[in-house]
């Protein structure tokens, strides 16, 4: 069978946004499930976020695939869509459509439409490996019914099969497809950390914060991949760069130790980031020296707040202490802290004054403000969604207040436009002279990608800083009043006509 | 166990085609045509699932405008070329139809005015909205085909490249400007090119059946229309770049200097309205250049290759 597995372009093509000026990560998705079936079937990757538009149609017409899988988080759900939409449209009804990852997975029903003839539940290579194999050996595809882990429409309803199980371990999957991502080589970078692989060595988290739906994802179970099956793929990277996907690598000590040992015994040098906890990286402080001369260079986290009341309400088991000591530590260390930060909609003007000063206290290296929502999915979502003013996939970014704001919308957005240019103080005071001096490789490594992304921030800037262009993108979407009031009063609207007809 | 963000959407119904049967290179002229990626660009599949409002549609209406009145244009100067008073008739038949005929004397233009109108476009606006590069573009090529270009390659860009391409385009952005909430007469443009197309398509086929007897005629038909398909689709890339630049004006910056992955850098601002483009026109007839440096045949012909 012909496969194309394609990874969609979030929002329109040419549209900036932090995931192609800051962070833009290989389709780790689809090479896992690629490496899963390209022994015995002919399988192509085209990532639409590094084509120009015409490629996609080009190579539906030309390699026509028998298959077209596609990823999908909540704000690609329409780009997704397009693709498939598009296979339908070049390759009629002869190409079986299937969509998979985060958001088809928590809400499936919105994915219910004629273009779509499945969709991947959960984990995916499993289900994938057998839905290939089901098509490949002649099976009807409009019967799925044995095949775990899958929602399609059947008659008038949409339908889901059995759960798929998310117990195997992860050694025992194959190691993810990446060099049918050889196209682009060079070209997945975080900040000027340009020329970067990615490797997930965890699924899940033992954590239940309620914005987030990994955890219910994973079935709240977590499974790591073996130290020395981390360090075989490190191996196999060609790029300096590594970025490991796990949304929470630090945990288990031992296993952290163990992948120490490997990577000193093979004398492995790569420059890695990860995801984590800063409560972790507190009680851990030898810990991250040792993983650091091992090569960790970034540690992205969830700070979230500045505030503790809110990191109760978040249910995130943290405190304000862990996260002063942990980004002294982090910076202390010569570690990049990307530290991620909350806005709410409740927020009032001293507020947002407030948790500026408190980035600026943290001295947080890349400090990025997002704007808390309820995230499809998670426990916030189905607590807030009366509340919620768009059900538009695409607002829920993190960049969008998708409920309804204390201040005036128009202020809420200075302000929060404003706090790129108010935690200017915080990069400069982390990334001292000390800070550099302490790391002079890491330093070289860096700098054939500094001006590139210095050019890439400048104009992602100039993005972030006008409140405008998120008054813009609300235009004619986004109103004072909750979709669920507004359907209240429609229907309240249509029964009072019934009654005058 | 699904919460239902976005409200179901009505199948689609795929207008009935009845359209006449093909000889073998036709046939297969049709399919390439249908699987090009003008026809195909994922604008329109985004049209179709995505969530665009009527604003949004009033910048893709405003920029789409002009090429509704230059399609007769383009005919006019095929005509003037067609070796047989035969070949005329077949041209004039379809010309005479997009001049308005049996439209209740609304031609084309003024139906494409009231759509525009419906969106919240002021009167005047339509004139002096600053068209993209590739409008220009795209209708500059057309010029150049219908009266440089052999006669059969003009009427492959305007048969196949257009009355086949169409319909099929039209189909996708049609429940998009529904979702918007325009109503069946207010995109009355788009629904009838659905249908009266077909008639058109199927008058072009058989003036290609006719005309296509030898490779080298059938080869200048499909050159004709792959070039068409090829504007077109660099045409459907700059109109979504000012869709996205409505909202988004600092992201054109980005891709204008190459920032962001391979995307083509863009091209550099309007070269002027409709007004303008149409002085342009007239100009261009009475033997000026082009204002707009037209992409080449390469340039065109590699969108499909
Ligand atoms: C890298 C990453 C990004 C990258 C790009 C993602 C990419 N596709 O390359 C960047 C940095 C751009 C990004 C941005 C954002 N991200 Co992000 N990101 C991740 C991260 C850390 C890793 C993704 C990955 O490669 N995973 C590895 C693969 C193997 O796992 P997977 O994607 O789940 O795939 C498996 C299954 O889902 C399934 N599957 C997936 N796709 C398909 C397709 C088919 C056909 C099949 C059969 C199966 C299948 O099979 C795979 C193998 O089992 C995930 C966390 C995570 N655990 O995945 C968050 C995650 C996907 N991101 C998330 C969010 C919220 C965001 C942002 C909105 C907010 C933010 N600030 O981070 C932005 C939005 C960007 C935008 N478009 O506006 C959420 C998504 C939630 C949701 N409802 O969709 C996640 C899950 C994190 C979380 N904690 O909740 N992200
Ligand atoms: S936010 Fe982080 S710690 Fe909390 S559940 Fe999600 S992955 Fe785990
Ligand atoms: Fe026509």
């Amino acid at each position: 069978m012909r496969i194309l597995l394609v990874q969609p372009a979030p929002f329109e093509c040419g549209r900036i946004g932090l995931e192609n000026a800051l962070w833009m990560s290989e389709p780790g998705a689809l090479t896992a499930i690629a490496a899963c079936v390209e022994d015995e079937h002919e399988v192509r990757i085209i990532d639409m976020r590094l084509e120009e538009a015409d490629v996609l149609p080009r190579v539906l017409a030309s390699f026509k695939p028998d298959l077209v899988g596609v990823t999908c988080m909540t704000t690609d759900a329409y780009q997704a869509q397009a693709v498939l939409h598009c296979a339908k449209s070049i390759l009629g009804e002869q190409v079986f459509t299937l969509l998979g990852g985060h958001h088809p997975t928590l809400v499936p029903g919105e994915h219910d439409y004629e273009y779509i003839d499945a969709i991947c539940i959960g984990e995916g290579e499993d289900t994938f490996t057998e839905l290939v194999a089901h098509l490949a050996g002649g099976g009807d595809p409009n019967d799925l019914h044995a095949i775990d882990g899958l929602a399609f429409r059947s008659g008038d309803a949409q339908i889901q099969t059995s759960k798929r199980s998310q117990a195997r371990e992860l050694d025992t999957f194959p190691a993810p497809a990446r060099h049918l991502l050889d196209a682009y080589k060079g070209q997945y970078f975080f900040a000027s950390a340009i020329n970067m692989a990615a490797i997930q060595t965890s699924r899940g988290c033992a954590f239940d914060c309620n914005f987030c739906a990994i955890w219910e994802f994973y079935e709240k179970k977590v499974r790591f991949l073996s130290s020395k099956a981390i360090a075989d793929r490190m191996e196999e990277c060609e790029e300096p760069f590594i970025f490991f996907l796990d949304d929470n690598f630090l945990t288990r000590p031992k296993r952290l130790e163990e992948l120490c040992d490997e990577i000193e015994r093979r004398n492995i040098k790569k420059y890695w980031m990860i995801q984590g906890r800063t409560d972790f990286v507190v009680e851990n402080p030898e810990l991250m020296k040792r993983m650091r001369d091992c090569g960790l260079m970034m540690v992205l986290s969830g700070f979230e707040t500045n505030d503790a009341g809110t990191l109760e309400s978040l249910k995130k088991d943290n405190t304000r202490e862990n996260n002063l000591k942990a980004a002294k530590l982090l910076n202390d260390l010569s570690i990049i802290t990307t530290g991620i930060f909350m806005a709410h909609p409740d927020f009032e003007a001293q507020d947002f004054e407030d948790l500026y000063a408190a980035i600026n206290e943290m001295k947080i290296t890349i400090p990025l403000v997002v704007i808390h929502m309820p995230l499809p999915g998670t426990q916030s979502w189905r607590e807030n969604k009366d509340s919620l003013l768009t059900e538009d996939a695409r607002f829920f970014d993190l960049l969008h207040a998708v409920v309804p704001t204390k201040l005036p919308r128009r202020e809420f957005y200075e302000r929060y436009a404003a706090w790129n240019e108010s935690t200017e103080a915080s990069i400069d005071s982390s990334l001292s002279m000390r800070f550099m001096a302490r790391r002079p490789r890491l330093m070289m490594a860096m700098r054939p990608g500094m001006k590139l992304f210095g050019e890439r921030r400048e104009v992602l800037r100039k993005a972030l800083n006008d409140p405008e262009n998120y008054l813009r993108d609300e235009d004619e979407i986004i109103g004072e009043l909750p979709i669920a009031a507004q359907r209240a009063s429609e229907s309240v609207a249509r029964e009072t006509e019934g009654v005058t007809v | 166990m699904s919460t239902i963000l976005i409200e179901k959407e009505e199948p689609v119904i795929e207008a009935e085609e009845t359209e006449m049967e093909l000889s073998p290179w036709l046939a297969e002229l049709r399919d390439e045509v249908a699987a090009h990626p003008g026809v195909n660009h994922l604008l329109l599949s985004r049209l179709r699932t995505g969530r665009y409002t009527k604003g949004d549609y009033r910048v893709f209406g405003l920029q789409h405008y002009p090429m509704v009145g230059t399609f007769t244009r383009y005919m006019e100067l095929l005509l003037l070329r067609a070796p047989s008073s035969e070949q005329k008739l077949w041209l004039a038949k379809v010309l005479v139809d997009e001049y308005g005929e049996g439209s209740d004397g609304e031609d084309h233009a003024s139906l494409y005015l009231k759509y525009l109108y419906s969106m919240g476009v002021e009167p005047g606006e339509e004139e002096s909205t600053p068209l993209c590069t590739a409008v220009w573009e795209f209708i500059g090529n057309h010029l150049r085909i219908c009266r440089e270009e052999p006669f059969l390659v003009g009427l492959g860009a305007l048969g196949p490249g257009h009355e086949w391409a169409i319909p099929k385009m039209f189909h996708k952005i049609i429940p998009g400007l529904e979702r918007a909430g325009m109503s069946y007469d207010d995109r009355l443009y788009f629904d009838l090119h659905t249908e009266q197309d077909i008639d058109h398509a199927n008058w072009m086929s058989e003036a290609l059946e006719q005309l296509g007897q030898d490779d080298e005629a059938r080869a200048q038909v499909r050159r004709g229309a792959l070039l068409s398909l090829g504007a077109r689709f660099r045409f459907w890339t700059g109109i979504e770049r000012c869709v996205v630049a409505r909202r988004q004006p600092h992201s054109v910056d980005a891709v204008r200097r190459g920032l962001l992955g391979r995307r083509r850098p863009d091209r550099e601002e309007s070269p002027g309205n409709r007004q303008e483009l149409f002085q342009a026109i007239q100009d261009n007839w009475s033997g000026k250049d082009w204002p707009v440096r037209l992409p080449s045949d390469s340039e065109l012909l590699e969108v499909s290759q």
